[in-house]
């Protein structure tokens, strides 16, 4: 079984905040019930017997080991949790029974179909793994995972000159027909999401709409290149952020230089890369300055020896 | 191998810890080996099979829980869903919709609620199934109290 997870960023911790509350709420629930669970079942003996092996749930152990949770892992839509090794032994014994590639699993307490298993929650980020990875066909590649950890380091750009030239120069009025593709990647890498069709559907037409109102404009009247920009950025901005929340900021910045660079996502990849490696040592001497939380140096060591096989391998 | 064994140990000592919690269903463990395990389990109040006891043998894989333990009947019983001669149990839990979340307690209760509740339409005894279907109940009751008289409650003197 092949194992990939994808660490989600601490800009969508609030989304796990919103999961972590009812579990942690259920707790005392889940108590009561073990405590009465004996009295019921000796009440009606032959009632729901069938129903479900609820039943047989004990607070804070494995429904599956019945012992005390090792990487306590939840189901992604009942919550359900169980040792992360017990239930991914369970999903390769199901999927040993299908013919097709699972996309989903059954929880084995409530049945509740779920397509993802977090787990490593560590007060700060978790780690998610998709049932559909088992199968060897993961909808979320290297690419991704190295877009991801290129979103969790500092902001580099130097690049002012060429900014300013592709607004003044009015270069946007030309195309750039890779842009949806890239989106969808960059996207796809930020929410950790496969599906994420209806957010690219309304950033391009953002974008799009934006530069087609920029060519009307051109042959009415002229406005000053940098309020033209400034406009892009907060519009872009502010259609980006119910999505992307912390992220949206950086995004912005690297949507105008993909822009701006009018390469194809390839060659896009491997200047991004090239930028990223340069500034690897400038960034490092000023980590004290840098949030603490993620060690910085893995990443770069991580860049590094990924990058061979992950620029061959974009898109 | 392991986790079975490990998991199996956590039973028992919960049956031997909750003896008493269901007086219908009674769990040992063989002596010797631990993926052995025989349950008495009482007939079910309203039913022909009241007042009988009828004893089941498990026999546990080594990748249990994630596989279903193999249930039989060792008493004879007339039901649909039992294979009068084998003993052999067709109940969906046991086969496609095992969950590792069941115990051998939850299998007990669920076999339980099935010779309550039997389905007439996967006989594996379809004598008893056509019984039901026909619409005979009293005809089916009438042979499921007589087998349980006779293979499943203490001879009296």
């Amino acid at each position: 079984m092949r194992v990939d997870p994808h660490t989600v960023s601490s800009s969508l911790l609030p989304l796990l905040f919103t999961w972590a509350k009812p579990i942690r709420l259920r707790l005392p629930d889940m108590a009561a019930a073990a405590s009465t669970s004996s009295a019921a079942a000796s009440a009606s003996p032959s009632g729901g017997g069938r129903g479900g092996p609820a039943a047989a749930a004990v607070a804070c152990a494995c429904p599956i080991c019945l012992e005390g949770f090792e990487d306590e892992a939840y189901l992604d839509t009942c919550l359900h949790s169980f040792c992360y090794e017990c239930i991914t032994q369970w999903v390769s014994i199901v999927a040993s029974k299908h013919e097709e590639p699972l996309s989903s699993v059954k929880c084995p307490l409530c049945k509740t179909k779920s397509v993802s298993i977090l787990h490593a929650f560590d007060g700060k980020s978790f780690t998610r793994h998709y049932i559909e990875q088992d199968q060897g066909k993961r909808h979320l590649a290297d690419a991704h995972e190295l877009i991801s950890q290129f979103y969790n380091t500092r902001e580099i750009s130097d690049d002012t000159a060429s900014v300013l030239q592709y607004w003044k120069q009015r270069k946007y009025l030309r195309r750039n027909v890779w842009l949806e593709t890239w989106l969808r990647r960059e996207i796809q890498a930020l929410t950790q999401d496969e599906n994420v069709e209806a957010i690219v559907y309304h950033i391009h037409g953002m974008i799009e709409s934006f530069m087609k109102a920029q060519e009307k404009l051109h042959t009415s009247k002229q406005t000053s290149p940098e309020l033209t920009r400034e406009e892009f950025r907060s519009l872009l901005s502010d259609t980006a952020r119910p999505f992307l929340l912390g992220r949206t900021a950086r995004f912005v910045t690297e949507v105008e230089l993909f822009l701006i660079s009018q390469r194809n996502i390839d060659a896009y990849s491997r200047v991004r890369m090239q930028r990223f490696k340069e500034s690897a040592s400038h960034i490092a001497r000023e980590q004290d300055v840098l949030p603490q939380d993620r060690p910085l140096e893995d990443h770069y060591l991580y860049l590094l020896n990924e990058e061979t096989d992950c620029v061959g391998g974009v898109i | 191998m392991q986790a079975s064994r490990a998991r199996l140990f956590k039973e028992y000592k919960e049956v031997q810890r909750e003896k008493s919690a269901d007086p219908d269903i009674q769990l040992i463990c063989d002596d010797s080996n631990i993926f052995k395990w025989t349950a008495v389990i009482k007939g079910p109040s309203e039913t022909p099979f009241e007042g009988g006891v009828f004893q089941l043998a498990f026999s546990i894989p080594e990748q249990y829980p994630l596989l279903p333990p193999q249930v039989r009947f060792i008493t004879k019983i007339f039901h649909p869903n039992v294979h009068f001669k084998t003993g052999e149990i067709c109940l969906d839990i046991l086969k496609n919709a095992w969950s590792p979340a069941w115990t051998l307690q939850s299998v007990c209760r669920a076999i339980i609620a099935l010779m309550a509740h039997p389905e007439a339409d996967s006989p594996l005894n379809c004598d008893s199934g056509n019984l039901l279907r026909s619409g005979d109940i009293r005809g089916y009751q009438s042979m499921a109290r007589m087998y349980t008289r006779l293979a499943a409650m203490p001879k009296k003197e």
